[in-house]
């Protein structure tokens, strides 16, 4: 069974003037495992794809399922408790919280999970040296690179072990060489099991995926299988 | 009726003091003596002065301080002079009643009653009134004219309370609509994260609550802080033991039931308009 399956998937917004269309009968499937690369110019809506897949944002129409759950008829909180749970989310700009360390931003989500406090720490301490930042545990965001900041939120976005996990171009604040090393890392999460899709504008990133898709004007275009 | 003044003639009390003890076969009346009075001229009880019923020392004649008294504070004589003698009635009558001085010819007109029993004023002024023509006698209560001004100044106070209520509510509502903004990032990833709506709210409320008991109690604590300063310099300017602020239980109470539902409801009010946007608002920033 996939992880996600999309199907003719649109996202209208009402603007006033006019509605615009950013996603358009997208139909989509992760499986368990796969890594996605999401590709296409500005505006063409891969954004929005991307946080209708999250459970972020709900679609104008067309269905979609995660673990086999049909996700357009769920409330707020069984929205969120699948995105507690199923989903982990990396975006450009990191969204750490600002007043807790690293530590506590990885505990976060598992707090929230209701994970015990021997297993959380023990999850922190994994997940940390997973990362490289073992180092950095009691920092705060401020005090921490941006690399490593993005590092951090992988950590925290991997802390209730979700079955699929979607950066949005993870890689877009950070230097070339930083860049690189998030890549190495979240092609690791994947080898070690975690379904990917990536929104990136970087082409040697996206040649790490298995498919790349290309979208245009809201539309998926075209598919490419990498290995 | 106008209060019989006596002035106290220091050169006279300096006099009777380094005398000593007057070796009058009767001893000199006795009579209380404000503590402003036995501080400035270092006056104790035994210590002897003489009195004058005009400015001028004429006729004056000499009393035993038996004790001193606080004078009741009173916000209508709190310019006045705090130097004040008690004497008994008789002996306040022999001294006003020189024939060099005008006064002399006033009459006791008008008695103010202060009993321990008030319900027996009723009764003893009649009693006084039938038995001296000519006297009118009345409860104190009654005799203070001055009480309207008191309700004018209450209501100004509550005016001024209401205006102060209304703008800090005012300020409070723009000021959490801005500290909730603010965090607006950090509602935004506990969101995505996957935390309900329901539990950033409750976190939220629980926050505010927090910032507004702790905002009310030291409020508290600077009113009371203020209260005390204020009463300590007025109380030393005019030299007065009237309390010239109070925090009372009552105003404590209402501060309380006033700030804390307004902090919260505040912050809950601006937190919801931010919890109500899409979530995937939030994640565009
Ligand atoms: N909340 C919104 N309200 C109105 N229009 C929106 C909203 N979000 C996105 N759009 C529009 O939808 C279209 C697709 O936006 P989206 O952000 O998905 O693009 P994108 O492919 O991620 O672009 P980029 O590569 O620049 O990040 C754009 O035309 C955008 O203006
Ligand atoms: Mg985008």
């Amino acid at each position: 069974m996939s992880v996600i399956e999309a199907r003719d998937l649109t996202r209208v917004f009402p603007m006033p003037a006019g509605p615009v269309t950013a996603v358009r009968g997208v139909s989509l499937a992760v499986d368990p495992g796969d890594f996605v690369a999401l590709c296409g110019p500005s505006g063409c809506g891969k954004s929005t794809l991307l946080h209708l897949l999250g459970v972020v944002d709900t679609p104008s129409s067309g269905t979609l399922t995660v673990d086999g759950e049909d996700v357009a008829t769920l409330g707020d909180v069984a929205r969120s408790r699948i995105r507690l749970r199923k989903i982990g989310f990396v975006f450009q700009r990191f969204f750490l919280l600002p007043m807790l360390t690293a530590a506590e931003n990885i505990e976060l989500p598992m707090a929230e999970a209701g994970v015990s406090k021997s297993e959380r720490a023990h999850r922190v301490h994994e997940l940390l040296e997973y990362v490289e930042l073992s180092k950095r545990a009691d920092h705060r965001p401020s005090q921490l690179s941006g690399g490593e900041m993005q590092r951090i939120a992988i950590a925290r976005a991997l802390a209730n072990r979700p079955r699929l996990l979607l950066a949005d171009e993870p890689t877009g604040e950070l230097d070339q060489t930083t860049g690189q090393h998030i890549a190495e890392l979240l092609d690791r999460v994947n080898a070690d099991g975690t379904a990917l899709v990536i929104v990136t504008h970087d082409a040697v990133f996206a040649r790490r995926a298995r498919r790349i898709l290309t979208m245009r004007d809201g539309v998926l275009v075209s598919e490419e299988r990498v290995r | 009726m106008r209060r019989a003044r006596l002035w106290v003639m220091a050169s006279a009390v300096t006099l009777a003091v380094s005398g000593g003890g007057v070796d009058a076969a009767e001893p000199a009346p006795g009579v209380l003596i404000s503590r402003q009075l036995a501080e400035a001229k270092a006056l104790s009880p035994g210590s002897q002065i003489r009195l004058a019923p005009g400015g001028d020392g004429q006729s004056a004649q000499t009393f035993r301080v038996l004790g001193i008294y606080e004078p009741t504070p009173d916000p209508m004589e709190i310019s006045e002079s705090k130097f004040k003698v008690r004497l008994h009635l008789p002996d306040m009558a022999r001294l006003v009643s020189g024939p060099a001085d005008l006064m002399a010819a006033e009459t006791v007109d008008q008695v103010n009653l202060v009993l321990r029993d008030p319900r027996q004023a009723s009764t003893i002024a009649t009693q006084l009134m039938t038995g001296t023509p000519g006297i009118v006698a009345r409860q104190a209560r009654a005799a203070v004219s001055g009480a309207g001004t008191f309700v004018v100044i209450e209501r100004f106070h509550l005016a001024i309370a209401i205006v102060t209520i209304i703008a800090s509510a005012l300020f409070l509502l723009a000021l959490s609509v801005m500290l909730v903004d603010e965090r607006r990032d950090t509602v935004g990833v506990l969101r995505l994260i996957g935390l309900t709506t329901r539990r950033v709210l409750a976190q939220i409320f629980l926050e505010s609550l927090v910032v507004a008991v702790g905002g009310a109690v030291f409020g508290i604590g600077l009113a009371a802080a203020s209260q005390f300063a204020i009463n300590r310099y007025f109380q030393w300017h005019y030299n007065t033991a009237l309390v010239f602020v109070r925090v009372t239980p009552g105003v404590v109470a209402v501060c309380l039931a006033i700030a804390i539902p307004l902090g919260v409801v505040a912050s809950a009010a601006a937190s919801w308009s931010l919890l109500r946007k899409q979530l995937m608002t939030l994640a565009r920033r």
